[in-house]
């Protein structure tokens, strides 16, 4: 699985062939996304004399922390030619799952993450199951999950928050570090990288692409396109769960209305990232640039001082404008 | 039955004449000199095996080709459309297989999209619209409910719409390209009558089909093309089914060519009857199939014969776990495969090259490699890791002994020929063996050289035990590949014939058409 030199090398020896870490760094867009980024950096480095410094990139790192992991998941959902809506309602139900288990169960870290995780893969359990055997388009059936998983999550404490105590939790999902790097974002490096080998070197990620590519050719190749979409939701799910238990060591408390609307920003990081939305095309170093480029531009933004609204109003046109044109 | 609508006086100009109509496709003769002659009020067949030049005359009068040589006539004026708009106001309408109509939509709707009578501001006419509709659907006689949605219709009235739609404006030519295909026999009457009256009203019909049955039952006249050329023209009473299948087959097809390497001559004999079969279906049923039965021999390749929506592909289909098995016994090495999917299928050593590999065979906008690793994924990993090299070397090995022609196993499959495409689709299931090779018209869309080579990969893996079973609707490829053949009909196999009981395609035809259950017209 750490193999990567002998098929670069064959493609090396024969033109017009692209490697496997090829695919891996670029996708489908050679460097297209590094040179946008690069620009971002330039023009908001000369722009702001605030921007260019270490704890302004943690800053960052830590803001898209959340949008990141979840988009890990979302890429393999995309690939796999679907969508998921919920995210951001599940992120919510997870963390008043976890912070409720850890002040009535136990206040154990454990505890917490396992309720937190669990909900999240239930969730995307769900949303997988009624997707592929019910046969409901998965923007409907998010759609419904995304509606229903706010809900419950407002139900449970009648909108109200859950402190959370336990500080081992703060730590891990929080507030602790390892060599200066903040925990949420030792979090996003390991998840993307864990992403990375789901999806460009084991089975289950070639049976991903197939399955999105063209799923009545993987079916005729005996792909299990059903396991494999269910298995993309319950990932995402899960993703969702973990991203709401750092959010809430963040802040010491689980909030049933957090994150509203953070879909789109999953969704937009994603496709930013060369995921097609017709399936079967994409790459997790694409989605966690993409999430990048959204956060550092959300960033620069701010340090520029531009108002909040302007700043909806920019985001939306260059996302719209760079997906336009690097697309095909 | 037979005659409906009298032909016209011979004296007068006909409607079209097509003279000595050439057409080359870069090094490929299309057509080669080819005349037909349409009277007003009548309906020609136009008959001929794939390939013997029918669609491209046809797309020449619709304005899609433009002819080479030789002179096109619509009464008695020369023509020659370089767009299918001049073709159109010409009054050439032409009705394609794959229906172009909006399901979501009324009759009505349909026969006036892109026309539909509105007021000033834009808003539409409803009334009028149906109004409009109902009056062209009564002047054509067509026995239409321009209220009907049209996706809730049988097929012959979506048929009978799609008619209708290309009848719409001054239509003097109409083409039906194969317009039965998918339709029941009370369907095709109710089709026929529309066709009829139709052509009473002075309408000339070309008739293009393969189903010599309706020939006799719609047409006034028949022409065969056979290799870009006509075969000859025959009044429809005055002919029979045995002079129409030797003018498609020609006189070459007479006698198998004696191959020195004739096929299957070795294998046969060494598949022989005394041997258990590899795969064996009893009695078969499920929605298409109808008490299917079949034995498939280590070594054998089985052909499977029969018209299009016969049951052949859904045969295939549902011993590679796609349909499943209603009732009876379909069993692999005698190991049970109800309940199978296509990746038990798949595990138990069955393979299927799709007939459409566009659509099932390949992910188009992937390597090389990963399609063809995909169905053996399993093999080239462990713990569910993926081992590249072993992966890559498969795929190159592949690629080698298929003869790929492509820069690398990292190229797009969507960027290879038809051919070339087909070979990775067989490279799919190449190795290991199969147990089970299930072929589905193969050669399709590839050209002469691939198919060739094609040919060799299914007589190599013929050769090293595997049991072929080959749908193809191209009889010739049938009689150069294999030991024995089934003829399929309504989801049932009628009849199997070995080796010594075909040699020639004018028999198979036979075969194929007498088996045909509303046989009526035999010679």
């Amino acid at each position: 699985m750490t193999d990567i030199q002998s098929p670069a090398k064959a493609a090396a020896s024969q033109p017009g062939g692209r490697s496997a870490l090829q695919h891996l760094l670029q996708g489908d867009r050679p460097y297209m996304l590094y040179v946008a980024f690069a620009i971002m950096l330039i023009v908001f480095s000369l722009a702001s004399p605030w921007f260019l410094s270490i704890d302004n990139f943690l800053n960052i790192g830590r803001q898209t922390t959340l949008v990141s992991i979840i988009a890990v998941g979302m890429t393999f959902v995309i690939i796999s030619r679907q969508i998921d809506l919920s995210v951001a309602s599940t992120l919510a139900l997870s963390g008043m799952s976890a912070s409720l288990a850890m002040a009535f169960v136990a206040n154990s870290w454990v505890v917490g993450a396992v309720a937190g995780l669990g909900t999240g893969a239930l969730i995307g359990l769900l949303n997988g199951v009624l997707t592929t055997r019910l046969e409901i388009p998965s923007f409907l059936v998010t759609l419904g999950t995304l509606s229903g998983a706010r809900g419950l999550a407002l139900m449970v404490t009648n909108t109200k928050p859950v402190i959370i105590t336990n500080e081992y939790y703060f730590a891990i999902f929080g507030e602790g570090s390892v060599l200066g790097i903040p925990a949420p974002i030792l979090w996003t490096l390991g998840v993307t990288i864990a992403g990375i080998l789901l999806l460009h070197y084991s089975v289950y990620g070639r049976r991903v692409y197939a399955a999105g590519g063209n799923p009545t050719a993987a079916l005729y190749s005996g792909v299990h396109i059903k396991q494999v979409t269910t298995l993309a939701f319950v990932l995402t799910g899960t993703l969702a769960g973990l991203a709401s238990l750092i959010l809430s060591a963040r802040s010491h408390a689980a909030r049933p209305d957090v994150v509203q609307g953070m879909e789109l920003d999953v969704i937009a990081s994603v496709i930013l990232g060369g995921c097609s939305l017709f399936g079967g095309r994409g790459f997790v170093l694409g989605t966690l640039l993409g999430s990048l480029i959204i956060g550092t531009l959300n960033n620069g933004l701010v340090l520029l001082g531009v108002s909040s609204s302007l700043q909806l109003v920019i985001k939306g046109a260059i996302i719209v404008a760079a997906v336009a044109f690097t697309r095909r | 039955m037979i005659e409906q609508g009298s032909i016209a006086p011979f004296s007068g100009t006909p409607l079209l004449r097509v003279e000595g109509v050439r057409k080359r496709f870069g090094g490929v003769n299309a057509l080669r000199g080819v005349s037909l002659e349409i009277r007003a009020g009548e309906v020609h067949a136009l008959l001929g095996e794939n390939g013997a030049g029918k669609s491209t005359l046809i797309k020449i009068l619709s304005g899609v080709h433009v002819h080479d040589g030789g002179s096109i006539e619509i009464d008695g004026k020369p023509v020659s459309f370089s767009s299918p708009a001049q073709s159109r106001d010409a009054g050439v309408a032409v009705v394609y297989q794959d229906l172009s109509l909006v399901e979501s939509l009324s009759v009505a709707d349909n026969l006036l999209l892109g026309r539909e009578p509105k007021t000033r501001l834009g808003f539409l006419k409803k009334r009028q619209l149906v109004a409009q509709a109902e009056a062209f659907l009564k002047s054509q006689n067509i026995p239409l409910d321009a209220r009907a949605m049209v996706g809730s219709l049988p097929f012959a009235y979506r048929q009978m719409t799609e008619i209708a739609k290309a009848l719409m404006g001054d239509v003097r030519l109409l083409i039906l390209d194969e317009p039965t295909s998918a339709l029941t026999d009370d369907e095709e009457k109710i089709l026929f009558e529309a066709i009829r009256a139709v052509a009473a009203r002075g309408v000339g019909v070309i008739y293009v089909t393969h189903r010599l049955n309706e020939v006799f039952r719609i047409s006034n006249r028949v022409t065969v093309f056979r290799d870009g050329q006509n075969a000859g023209t025959f009044f429809t009473a005055q002919t029979n089914m045995r002079q129409l299948v030797g003018a498609i087959v020609g006189p070459d097809h007479a006698v198998l060519k004696a191959d020195g390497d004739a096929p299957g001559q070795d294998t046969a004999s060494s598949a022989g009857s005394s041997e258990k079969p590899v795969l064996e279906l009893k009695g078969v049923s499920n929605d298409r199939l109808d008490g299917a039965s079949l034995e498939l021999r280590a070594g054998e390749i089985h052909g499977l014969a029969g018209l299009i929506g016969s049951g052949r592909t859904e045969i295939l289909q549902t011993i590679f776990g796609l349909r499943s098995v209603q009732s009876g016994e379909a069993s692999l090495d005698g190991v049970s495969l109800k309940g199978t999917d296509p990746a038990a299928a798949i595990g138990l050593g069955i393979a299927l090259v799709p007939e459409d590999r566009h659509v099932q065979g390949l992910v188009l906008e992937h390597s090389i490699e990963r399609n063809l690793t995909l169905p053996r994924l399993p093999y080239f990993s462990r713990l569910g890791w993926l081992q590249r090299r072993p992966a890559s070397e498969h795929a190159n090995a592949a690629m080698r002994r298929l003869a790929v022609k492509a820069p690398s196993a990292s190229t797009m499959v969507k960027n290879l020929s038809g051919g070339n495409q087909q070979k990775v689709v067989f490279g799919k299931w190449n190795e290991p063996r199969p147990r089970v090779l299930l072929l589905d018209e193969p050669t399709v869309g590839v050209d002469v050289g691939a198919r060739e080579e094609i040919y060799g990969v299914i007589r190599a893996a013929a050769a090293a035990g595997s049991g072929v079973l080959l749908v193809s609707s191209d009889l010739s490829e049938l009689l150069q590949l294999c030991d024995r053949i089934s003829i399929v009909v309504d989801g049932r196999i009628t009849r199997t014939v070995a080796r010594p009981d075909f040699c020639s395609a004018e028999d198979l035809h036979h075969l194929i058409q007498l088996s045909q259950p509303s046989e009526e017209h035999a010679a």
